[in-house]
């Protein structure tokens, strides 16, 4: 069997192939090619030299769904509210999270105010029906619709999570009237209460539905056409894949499928290595990311909003947790106005670059820093196919850090990257210790293109013993859609108070959601976990307690409960074993586990061995042994310090700690407290 | 000399603390106050009181002002007076100096023997007894007494151990106090984990490091607000605004004045030209009026610190509204802070034209409160949310609609689905005011109609509409705003009547609408484009009507489009 994933970046299409038959893993990197995202997934495919008729599974991501939404190309949508609430979508939560900003912006809304319509039709909490919809008020809204140009259509009644039934007879009406359009209702991507962030995730849905669906529609095509005959999956935000049937329904599964990928990998190939528990770190060109990952399974986002919180467009769909922050390996260092110094958020880019690439840069990049004190060989940049101008990045370092500070160029490079590195250990704080765990309880899954040169610090920084690299880091979001699995989420507000639950009723709502999931499913019966959303009577905000079906058969009404306690302790330091407790929702997760990859054998390739100068730690520097990853074999240990190199990345291993190459060919660092 | 990537990792590491001092509060609070409202800060300051870090978002009033009650504790207990595990509670008006429901809780933070510093959380409680249900007792309370319980820097923890006649005493005066003490364990949870952070801190650095890093810190502040201030033109700057009253002395509107001095980068904000102490409870001890203003104008994206006000002098006279003394009333302590914050922009106005909006609503939202019992499930309940306005046109674009006060930040109204969830009303409406806008050459945002049915019987509670006598004013020729009230119909009437701050009770179906004013214009309406007037009709922002008498602008409502020959005609008379 061959799997093929190719993951379409802002700037590069990549792709990573595996053919059980021999254990062979095949990568290839194309320029993406914006105006036609389907040609350039054909040419990645093509550049790979696979044969497109032997791929049995293509697992693809995309950035279609989030640049649709965010460059605001979507398609001219219509709204159907209920009868009293038209502006609810216009006047949001009210909130200003920048407090102190006068020119603070809400988000752009995506429907005119003039496209949105309201119905005589109303529930009450619990959903019952207090005025009944007339489906003939849809019908004279439809065609209303349709002479104003709406291609697409949401509808996001009151308290329709507890009651679909108006709904699904506006989206009856609606398709029936207008059978060109993409309808688009609430309850069929997410049952939960707050009607403005359920409004937002319907109408981003219904906005970018016509494009991302016309996209998979032709991706499907073209794979077709060149000979494609296995089976397509598409990435979504929750670390799952979905069939392009199910993608067709809920584009917006899809908004955050690049970043995903990696997180899934990391998990994956901590979890083979014997580690269940690692932080997945990602760090490219332009900015870092850090998510955790618990007993295998990615942390979930409390609340998600497309292009941040102060002004972005809320959705309320299962993202994976990642924490980003804007430094990578073009941000800029700077001294500011009082004479701190700063790293980023500003960034090079791809152009002008670093100072090092030759390509008109000036300003002092963390890359160039790294070039300075030695790390990144100027001679064996990706593999030798670009030379790097180490003299000017001297130069930039020296003029514009070095000499205003008063520290010599090796030192002030120095400052750069561990400032870098501090930036990026706050994001990595904000996914552990900020909820509640202790890194050093965990491994370091470190990717990206500049992953592998910084983790080793960040590592030491947080106390985390072990940092594992693995293989293609370059090209490790692609790898983690190869190994992701297809799951489903389903939730259903269900507020009662613990002590009058009915648990009969309660096993209805499971099974129905159970329904709705398998349905979505392709292939083998999917694992099904099951999540009481719970929280102190008078609270807000709640958890979701991982609750086995028998709790619920038994009616084991002080387990759920003390299962809750415990959680709340582990998570705030504090509980309140006496106080009531209440459910407010029930998800349902449904994962089908597909057959994953094994990674080959480390090649052994004979390479002569070499040095160069490196600056390691305060001091000068020193000679550091210089190792290609291709040469490396099972088992072996390398003492630092050290560099490993190979396409697209350097790993640092730095002079008290280990680097061990695992059977399975990943590198792992056991890291020094002191250093 | 501190080197520089030390100096980043603790610039970074302070205000992430108090962040996720916040985090877990808001996520573990029992009151709407808290978790919707975020009406709380989590603070970090140094032995002596000096803000180190605050939390970001949040209610933007409760800046910096920690600092006097932990100057006060100190002189109180000296500087050796403190053990580890000392959890302190005070809401006490003689120092605090806001509403009774602000319940303040801190630790202080020992090394090795020695006090550095203190963590310490503000957060508003649901009740504290008397007349302070809800969002408070608001102005028409006369004393203290009559406001609620009372707690003056109280140990409710002494290292470690509950005082358990405090508690128990709290816990008998106050209306629901399962909320209340539940939000106090997430105060105390809060306090305790920034502990632990600012042990792993000095541990790591050394107490020394860390202070020279935070002496560095302030002094960088101080100096890049400076430099802002700087850019500004040097001047004395004045304007003057009105409160209407202080729900007691109606016929007596409390004069708001402020003073603006910038020399350099000096600025100086002098407010003695406001009311003295009032009878009514408008009164606080307070500088939330300059700071806020002064923050937004200087670094509103920065995290703040003791620097960001080092430069800033303010002054309040004692036995001014905002420098009350005790036992001066003030449960409705917070009421005129926006409204001093805008006229201080009004003063700058003319220095800086193209950093200053029109007067935006400037009230603490059109706050939505209804009590009963619910027949279900036996148990009382509060519903409660805070509705926004419109903001005041800009320099270069309208203004925002429906958003609250320049004194509140990231406070969010409750889901309709929410309130109907947790209480029995049924809330029919929730909706922009045409035309409620100011007209200006940059449009005023707009303010909301929210109107709520009771399914059962209770009380409302209603505040009371203000900003009349003074109407939220517009900037170079733009149309003043405004238009907040309260509004009742009591079920088997036709027509709604308008209220003034009343509890009352009141038979089920009975209605209420919660309508939220309109912000001032910027700039001549009949400099506005043609085509942005036929957008808001269009949009239905903005009736024909108005477009025609304000805006000067005719438009066919049929076709929607402008009749270009009228418009010419109508703006050529009034120029």
């Amino acid at each position: 069997m061959l799997f093929v994933a190719v993951d379409i970046g802002g700037t590069f299409t990549d792709l990573v192939g595996f053919d059980d038959s021999n254990s062979a893993l095949y990568s290839a990197k194309r320029l993406t090619t914006p105006d036609n995202l389907v040609r350039g997934v054909l040419n990645c495919v093509d550049r790979s030299g696979l044969p497109m008729v032997d791929i049995t599974q293509l697992i693809h991501g995309s950035t279609v769904a989030i640049n649709t939404l965010i460059e605001r190309k979507g398609a001219p949508t219509a709204l159907l509210v209920t009868k009293g609430t038209r502006d609810v979508y216009a006047i949001g939560r009210g909130n200003r999270p920048d407090a102190y900003n006068l020119f603070f912006a809400r988000p752009k809304p995506l429907v005119p105010r003039r496209h949105i319509h309201e119905v005589d039709e109303r529930m009450l909490a619990g959903g019952i029906v207090r005025t009944v919809i007339n489906p003939q008020e849809i019908v004279a809204i439809a065609r209303q619709a349709r002479a104003d140009g709406c291609q697409a259509i949401a509808v996001c009644f009151l308290h329709s999570y507890a009651n679909t039934a108006h709904e699904q007879s506006a989206a009856e009406a609606l398709r029936h009237e207008l059978p060109g359009a993409y309808v688009s209702a609430s309850h069929e991507i997410m049952r939960e209460y707050r009607e403005y962030e359920r409004i937002s995730t319907t109408v981003v849905n219904a906005y970018i539905g016509p494009t991302v669906s016309g996209y998979v529609g032709r991706l499907e095509a073209g794979l077709q056409e060149h000979g494609f005959v296995g089976e397509l999956s598409i990435m979504q935000s929750n670390g799952g894949v979905m069939s392009p049937a199910v993608a067709f329904k809920r584009p917006v599964m899809m908004m955050e499928s690049g970043p995903v990928g990696g997180i899934i990998a990391s998990a994956e190939i901590a979890r083979t290595l014997g580690y269940s528990n690692v932080i997945s770190f990602d760090m490219g060109g332009t900015t870092a990311k850090a998510s955790l990952v618990r007993d295998s399974a990615p942390a979930m986002a409390e609340g998600y909003y497309v292009g941040g919180y102060a002004s972005g467009d809320p959705v309320m769909i299962p993202v994976v947790d990642v924490v980003e922050i804007g430094t990578g390996g073009g941000s800029i260092a700077w001294i500011d106005e009082v004479g701190a110094l700063k790293v980023g958020p500003r960034s090079a880019g791809s152009a002008p670059g670093p100072i090092c690439y030759g390509l008109g840069g000036t300003q002092p990049t963390i890359t160039d820093a790294n070039v300075v004190l030695g790390r990144l060989g100027a001679e064996e940049f990706l593999g030798g196919e670009m030379r790097l101008d180490a003299a000017a990045a001297e130069q930039g370092i020296a003029t514009t850090i070095g000499e205003p500070l008063g520290l010599d160029t090796a030192t002030a490079a120095r400052a750069i990257v561990e400032i870098a590195v501090a930036k990026m250990s706050l994001a990595v704080r904000q996914v552990s210790v900020e909820k509640g765990y202790d890194p050093r309880d965990f491994a370091l899954v470190a990717s990206g293109g500049a992953g592998p040169l910084h983790a080793a610090m960040i590592a030491r920084d947080l106390r985390i013993p072990k940092v594992i690299i693995p293989w293609f880091p370059s090209h490790f979001s692609a790898m983690g859609m190869l190994m992701a699995d297809e799951r489903h989420d389903a939730v259903r507000t269900y507020p009662v108070a613990l002590e009058r639950l009915d648990f009969s009723d309660l096993g209805r709502v499971v099974e129905e959601l159970e329904r709705d999931l398998r349905s979505m499913c392709r292939g083998d019966a999917p694992a099904i976990q099951i999540q009481l959303d719970l929280r102190y009577i008078g609270q807000e905000f709640s958890l979701s307690v991982p609750t086995p079906r028998e709790r619920i058969v038994n009616a084991d009404r002080t387990g759920i409960r003390a299962a809750f306690d415990a959680m709340h302790q582990q998570r705030y330091a504090h509980s309140a074993d006496d106080e009531p407790v209440e459910i407010i929702n029930v998800r349902l997760i449904a994962a089908a586990r597909r057959a994953k990859p094994a990674m080959p054998k480390p090649a052994n390739v004979k390479s002569a061995p070499r040095t160069r100068m490196v600056v390691m730690s305060p001091g000068p520097a020193v000679s550091c042994k210089v190792i290609d990853r291709a040469s490396l074999a099972a088992g072996m240990v390398i003492k630092g310090p050290a560099l490993i190199q190979e396409y697209g990345s350097t790993t640092v291993v730095f002079p008290k700690d280990t680097c061990t190459v695992a059977a399975t060919g990943e590198l792992i660092l056991s890291i020094d407290a002191e250093g | 000399m501190l080197d520089p990537v030390t100096l980043e990792v603790i610039r970074n590491t302070l205000p992430a603390i108090a962040n996720e001092m916040a985090a877990d509060l808001q996520r573990t609070s029992y009151n709407m106050m808290i978790y919707e409202v975020c009406d709380f800060c989590t603070t970090l300051t140094d032995a002596k009181g000096r803000l180190i870090s605050q939390n970001v978002g949040g209610v933007s009033h409760f800046v910096a002002d920690l600092g006097v009650i932990i100057e006060d504790i100190v002189q109180r207990e000296g500087p050796d007076g403190f053990s580890p595990e000392d959890v302190f509670i005070t809401n006490h008006q003689r120092v605090a100096g806001q509403h009774l429901n602000n319940v303040v809780i801190y630790m202080p933070f020992m090394h090795k023997g020695r006090l550095l510093g203190f963590a310490m959380t503000r957060a508003h409680w649901i009740d504290v007894g008397g007349s302070s249900t809800g969002l408070g007792a608001g102005a028409f309370v006369l004393d203290p007494w009559f406001e609620g319980l009372q707690i003056d820097q109280l140990r409710i923890y002494e290292a470690g151990k509950l005082n358990k006649t405090l508690h128990a005493m709290i816990r008998d005066n106050i209306r629901y106090p399962e909320a209340s003490l539940g939000d106090m364990r997430a105060q105390i949870a809060s306090c305790r984990m920034a502990i632990k952070r600012l042990e792993e801190l000095v541990e790591r650095y050394t107490p020394e490091v860390v202070e020279e890093a935070i002496a560095t810190i302030f002094a960088e502040t101080e100096k890049r607000c400076r430099n802002i201030v700087n850019a500004i033109p040097d001047g004395v700057y004045e304007a003057s605004a009105l409160y209407d009253d202080d729900s007691v002395k109606m016929d007596e509107p409390i004069q708001i004045h402020a003073r603006v001095t910038v020399a350099g980068g000096d600025m100086t904000i002098d407010l003695s030209g406001c009311s003295q102490q009032r009878v009514g409870g408008v009164n606080s001890r307070t500088l939330a009026g300059a700071r806020v203003a002064y923050k937004a104008l200087t670094e509103p994206e920065a995290a703040v610190n003791e620097g960001s006000f080092s430069a800033l002098k303010t002054i309040i006279p004692e036995g001014n509204v905002m420098m009350a003394k005790y036992p001066a009333p003030m449960g409705g302590w917070s009421m005129i802070v926006p409204t001093v914050v805008d006229t201080i922009f009004r003063a700058l106005a003319p220095a800086i034209p193209d950093r200053i909006p029109a007067a935006h609503h400037g009230l603490l939202g059109g706050s939505i409160v209804f009590i009963g019992k619910d027949p279900k499930t036996g148990g009382n309940f509060v519903l409660q949310s805070l509705e926004g306005g419109g903001w005041g046109g800009r320099p270069h674009e309208d203004g925002e609609s429906a958003a609250v006060s320049v004194c509140q930040g990231n406070v969010k109204n409750s889901p309709i689905e929410s309130m109907e969830i947790k209480t029995p009303v049924v809330v029919e409406e929730r909706s922009l005011r045409v035309d409620s806008g100011a007209p200006g050459r940059f449009r005023g945002g707009l303010g909301v109609d929210v109107r709520v049915r009771n399914l059962v019987e209770g009380k409302w509670n209603l505040a009371r509409p203000r900003r009349r006598k003074c109407p939220p004013w517009g900037l170079w020729n733009g149309n003043s705003g405004g238009g907040a009230e309260y509004l009742m119909r009591v079920a088997g009437n036709n027509d709604f009547e308008s209220m003034d701050q009343v509890m009352r009770p009141v038979p089920k179906d009975t209605e209420v609408i919660i309508r939220t004013g309109g912000g001032g214009g910027w700039g001549r309406p009949f400099d506005r484009e043609p085509e942005a007037v036929l957008n808001d009709v269009r949009e239905g922002l903005v009736s024909v009507r108005k477009a025609r008498e304000d805006y000067g602008v005719a438009i066919d409502a049929v076709a929607m489009r402008i009749d270009e020959n009228e418009t010419s005609v109508l703006r050529a008379a009034r120029v």
